[in-house]
């Protein structure tokens, strides 16, 4: 929205200036917890118990929890399964949600209004409920566990309603019929209409939504646990196991793995920011 | 006629091009074992057992002599109130400053998202000190009795930083859909709106709330759903610590299940989660819808 | 165009897995206790395609021979510390026998019972299971196989647990609880020597306090604020201290189940709220004893700010990395009751087999079976198995036949205890929800939101309730 600041120059001035204040105190403070961890992650267990918020550390700092955790993780090898598993199910995610919403907002029937309200529903279900159930189906009933290709084909199912239900909202409110009629009068089907007008359109909502479940892929514990079984395919969580203890935990080492984890993950974010800001200009690309 | 003929099997090769590939994910893998779970719930299955005997309504009316369900659901319903409007309003107002060409703001964007990517047992272990050691040296260092002990060992204070931490999770991620939302927001209506001469505040009442009712409903949504699943922040942080009193809704239901191997009962209680949810965000959602037209 | 086909592919993939998977989950409803129908498993195959063969697949493989190399068998691991040392002990083991042994962790906050329970659930249940023992009397009967007429039965006589006169699981340590004392800090206060065994009453307990409180030492103990040290290890000395023997545990809590012994009214109960009731007096978390952390409290007793720790052997590496090290002199004192110097329970500490190994009788073959009973005689009888398992795992054997010394001096003093009879070995079997529940009133007692009265009437409305 650059160009909107044109108004009021010296209140708007003060009023940028609170806001950039507020906006950084809020911001050092959301930091705290991730500047612990980094902070952390190079000091050894001991000290970092006896005073995480201490920038002294008695046996010094050093790169050991990062080689450690690197080394027990079989880092390279999480790091593939996670990236493929994590590549993937979101790639399925977003299209097919968004081919999902696409088809509930211009195709107003039965199947849509009841595929719709179960999807909104299912979003509340604990994931707790579901759990025996599904390992129960999929384990026992169909032998289909300790397969990545079982992990993905589940976190598309998991991830389909809440990807479906936002681009919903946008493309109502967003993409005007009038844009796919116009292209619709050029002979177009109605799959073309879809992959070169709609989906192009909803770029901003498509980079969010890449955000969001890249980032609950990611990081899933649970569900991977449920279905990987075997070392080989363990992603990059699950590989963390060997740092906690039942009475206690290494945290030096967690942390280590923390950044290491986290990372790729807000590399991508900023990478993608650029996407999100470029979206503006497609929006208003359409009126 | 023929027109007709075609227009349907047109109509019936959308849906299967569109709809069904993510349909049926989805059921296979949502809705099947939640039917299935809703069978386990009629038996006196113990979750490991190999055998499973209908029981018909048993465990429902097990569920109803559970006190203890019933005092967490309480206290979920007011963890989900607060939690839901600080972390939209919070989030609104900085989706609005970052999407305002503020200097810095990827930066600040990517800073708020952090918590996000903090999860287990490190964010217990992070905000544990924080509310049980460092609060504490505020309070000795400034004599302030809000700090003078463990926010954890307090009743009252635990469940407020139960909230405090959602908050600072969640409001990160409800941000970038309301920054989505704002930048899909039409700059010409915004700009529209200057130079009739509407103040910054007006802009924001008479245009843009209007226009972002779709961001609130989800936004609204996905709070709502994920304050009553809490089950990461209750684990780690306080435990349902002290002696039992944060325990919110979804640990109740686990520990149900699995630590007092009631695992009908457990999954019988998490039917009723689900339905009190379903009817409060249905509410909601019906609620936004009419405010959607009007606008 | 390409995008276009790739598009096409995902969506008739995706159709097909959704397709498969709804007609399967059919049979499956139904036939999660009954053997899988073949069908199912060949659509999967297609589905599942090249992905690594899964743990069945692996079983049917495997003929019946005797010899047992080459045989793939998982053992779940419910005791995270020991992860490393248990691999280690695996590869050892495949490199002497031909047996792969997988070591399956069980993850952060993830209980073993709740992990067992979706693998038996998934149909890929582990051969071996370490579990607490109230796990294994809730699975014996269904999923154990009898381990009775194994050789080590006799060997680890007297740390068996008997379900009904048979062995269902294997021993797998010996854990004991009591006061850890730091004596090194003690003496240092006092100026004096210190000798444990002068500490086998209240009033001896009581005394050792006030003078390293005079001497300085505002606050020697530290009371740990988690809801199972509270429940599970310090009530549980009530039970554990009825007559000293696991049936005479039982006893009293079929006593309490069906409400004829109220627990006012029994004396352990009385004497264990009086030194406890001591010991919060000189707690070094007193001001505000929930805002304890685990983390911090073996700090305060390895650096003398606290001499006693209320706790057992596996905080041995809790306090190794506060600073401790292994030739620092560490020991137990009993959690003393009353002012009865002859009383077993002033005397020796509580030690018992706390983890159990059970082979799963179920989804096994019997090849694999067979190896994991040969996994169990390698720690038991062979010198490397023996050896790994005191020094490498640190854990305390249960069968007598293990000469390995520990190595922690936690270790050290069990051992000790345990060739001198200063034990008593009862293990109160508690239902699995005891350490929450009456945790959460013990939190209650010690933070002062509740009485002795009030306590008492939980742990009463607590075992009425039990069926």
């Amino acid at each position: 929205m650059e160009k909107s600041k044109k108004v009021g120059g010296v209140k708007r001035f003060f009023l940028e200036g609170a806001a950039l204040i507020m906006t950084a105190f809020l911001f050092i403070i959301y930091m705290v917890p991730f500047a612990l961890i980094l902070l952390n992650s190079f000091k050894m267990k001991r000290d970092i118990i006896t005073n995480p918020f201490s920038f002294y550390a008695k046996k010094g700092y050093s790169l050991e929890n990062y080689i450690k955790a690197f080394e027990k993780m079989d880092f390279i090898k999480a790091f593939g399964n996670s990236l493929m598993v994590t590549g993937l199910s979101t790639i399925a995610v977003i299209i097919l949600a968004a081919m999902v919403a696409y088809y509930f907002t211009r195709s107003k029937n039965l199947f849509s209004t009841i595929m719709f309200s179960l999807m909104a529903a299912s979003m509340i279900i604990p994931f707790q409920a579901i759990m025996i159930p599904l390992v129960s189906i999929y384990g026992a009933g169909l032998h289909a566990l300790n397969s990545r290709f079982t992990l993905i084909f589940m976190h598309t199912g998991f991830a389909m309603s809440m990807s479906v239900f936002i681009y919903h909202g946008f493309i109502k409110s967003n993409i005007p019929i009038s844009l796919e009629e116009a292209a619709c009068i050029d002979g177009c089907t109605k799959t073309q209409t879809f992959f070169r007008v709609v989906f192009p359109l909803l770029k901003p909502t498509t980079t969010t939504l890449v955000i969001l479940n890249v980032l609950a892929f990611w990081n899933d514990y649970l569900l991977p646990s449920l279905v990987l079984g075997r070392k080989q395919i363990f992603t990059l969580p699950l590989s963390t196991y060997a740092f906690y203890g039942t009475y206690s935990a290494d945290y030096g080492v967690i942390m280590a793995a923390l950044v290491m984890i986290v990372a790729p993950v807000l590399i991508l974010y900023l990478f993608l920011q650029k996407q999100i800001i470029s979206g503006v200009i497609a929006g208003a690309v359409k009126s | 006629m023929g027109s007709m003929g075609r227009k349907k099997g047109e109509k019936i090769k959308n849906l299967l091009i569109f709809a069904l590939p993510g349909c049926a994910t989805f059921c296979a893998v949502v809705m099947i074992p939640f039917l299935y779970g809703f069978y386990l719930t009629l038996t006196d299955w113990d979750g490991v057992s190999k055998v499973k005997n209908v029981v018909g309504a048993n465990n429902y009316l097990a569920v109803f002599q559970d006190a203890q369900f019933w005092s967490s659901m309480g206290l979920t319903l007011k963890y989900v109130f607060f939690s839901v409007i600080l972390v939209n309003l919070l989030a609104f107002l900085l989706a609005y400053i970052l999407t305002n060409g503020l200097k810095g703001q990827n930066f600040f964007r990517t800073g708020f998202f952090t918590p996000n990517l903090i999860g287990g047992v490190v964010l217990g272990f992070i905000w544990q000190f924080v509310f049980s050691r460092v609060l504490v040296n505020v309070g000795e260092a400034t004599g302030w009795g809000i700090f003078s002990s463990s926010w954890l060992s307090d009743p009252g204070k635990a469940f407020w930083s139960l909230v405090i931490v959602t908050v600072w999770q969640l409001s990160g991620y409800m941000m970038l859909i309301y920054i989505a939302g704002f930048t899909t927001l039409s700059t010409d209506v915004l700009e529209a709106a200057s130079i009739d001469g509407a103040t910054g505040l007006q802009k924001m009442k008479s245009v843009m709330i209007p226009l972002m009712v779709p961001s609130f409903v989800i936004c609204m949504f996905l709070t709502l759903s994920r304050a009553f699943m809490v089950y990461d922040v209750n684990l780690t942080l306080t435990g349902g610590e002290p002696y039992g009193t944060t325990r919110l809704v979804a640990m109740h239901v686990y520990e149900k299940a699995f630590t007092s191997r009631n695992y009908g009962v457990g999954q019988a209680e998490a039917l009723f989660l689900f339905l009190i949810v379903a009817c409060i965000s249905g509410l909601q959602i019906y609620f936004g819808k009419r405010k959607e037209v009007e606008a | 165009m390409k995008f276009k086909k790739v598009i096409a592919i995902i969506a008739v993939a995706s159709m097909i897995m959704g397709m498969t998977a709804g007609c399967g989950s059919n049979d499956a409803s139904q036939a999660t206790d009954a053997a899988p129908a073949e069908k199912t498993e060949e659509a999967v195959q297609d589905v599942a395609t090249e992905e690594e063969q899964t743990a069945t697949e692996a079983e049917t493989t495997g003929e019946a021979t005797t010899d047992l190399a080459g045989t793939e068998i998982s053992f779940l691991n419910s005791k995270g510390e020991i992860q490393a040392a248990l691999e280690e002990m695996a590869v050892t083991f495949e490199e002497e026998t031909g047996i792969s042994v997988e070591i399956i962790a069980c993850g952060a906050g993830e209980s073993p019972y709740t992990k067992i329970t979706s693998a038996y659930n998934s149909g890929t249940a582990p051969t071996m299971a370490m579990l607490d023992t109230t796990d294994v009397v809730a699975l014996a009967k269904e999923y154990a196989l009898d381990l009775s007429s194994e050789k080590w039965v006799s060997e680890c006589e007297g740390q068996v647990t008997k379900i009904d006169d048979k062995v269902y699981s294997f021993p797998f340590c010996v854990e004991g609880r009591g006061l850890i004392y730091n004596k090194a800090a003690i003496e240092e206060t006092l100026g004096t020597t210190f000798d444990p065994t002068s500490i086998n009453s209240y009033d001896s307990l009581k005394k050792l306090l006030e003078d390293l409180r005079a001497a300085g030492m505002e606050s020697p103990v530290v009371i740990s604020k988690e809801d199972w040290s509270l429940a599970a290890h310090q009530l549980g000395f009530i039970y554990d201290t009825y007559d000293g023997t696991t049936a005479g545990s039982s006893e009293l809590i079929a006593k309490l189940k069906d409400g004829s012994q109220k627990v006012e009214d029994y004396e352990r109960f009385n004497q264990f709220i009086t030194t406890l009731d001591l010991l919060l007096e000189y707690n070094i978390n007193g001001e505000d004893p929930l805002g304890a952390l685990y983390e911090q409290d073996p700090i305060f007793l390895a650096d003398g700010d606290a001499a006693i720790w209320a706790n057992g052997c596996w905080a041995w590496p809790n306090i190794a990395e506060a600073g401790a090290t292994a030739e620092d002199e560490y020991g137990f004192l009993p959690f003393v009751l009353g002012n009865d110097t002859s009383d077993f329970a002033n005397n020796g500490i509580q030690a018992s087999a706390s983890k159990q190994v059970m082979i799963d009788a179920v989804q096994a073959t019997d090849v694999q079976r067979e190896a994991a009973k040969a996994f169990l005689n390698w720690i038991v009888y062979e010198d490397s198995g023996q050896k790994m398992l005191v020094e490498t795992a640190a854990i305390i054997p249960a069968c007598s036949n293990n000469a390995y010394a520990a190595l922690d001096p936690l270790g050290k003093d069990i051992q000790s205890r345990l060739e001198s009879g200063k034990v008593f070995s009862s293990s109160f079997i508690a239902p699995s929800d005891h350490w929450s529940v009456l945790g959460a009133s013990m939190q209650k007692y010690i933070a002062g939101e509740t009485d002795k009265a009030g306590l008492a009437t939980e742990i009463d409305a607590y075992w009425t309730a039990q069926k």
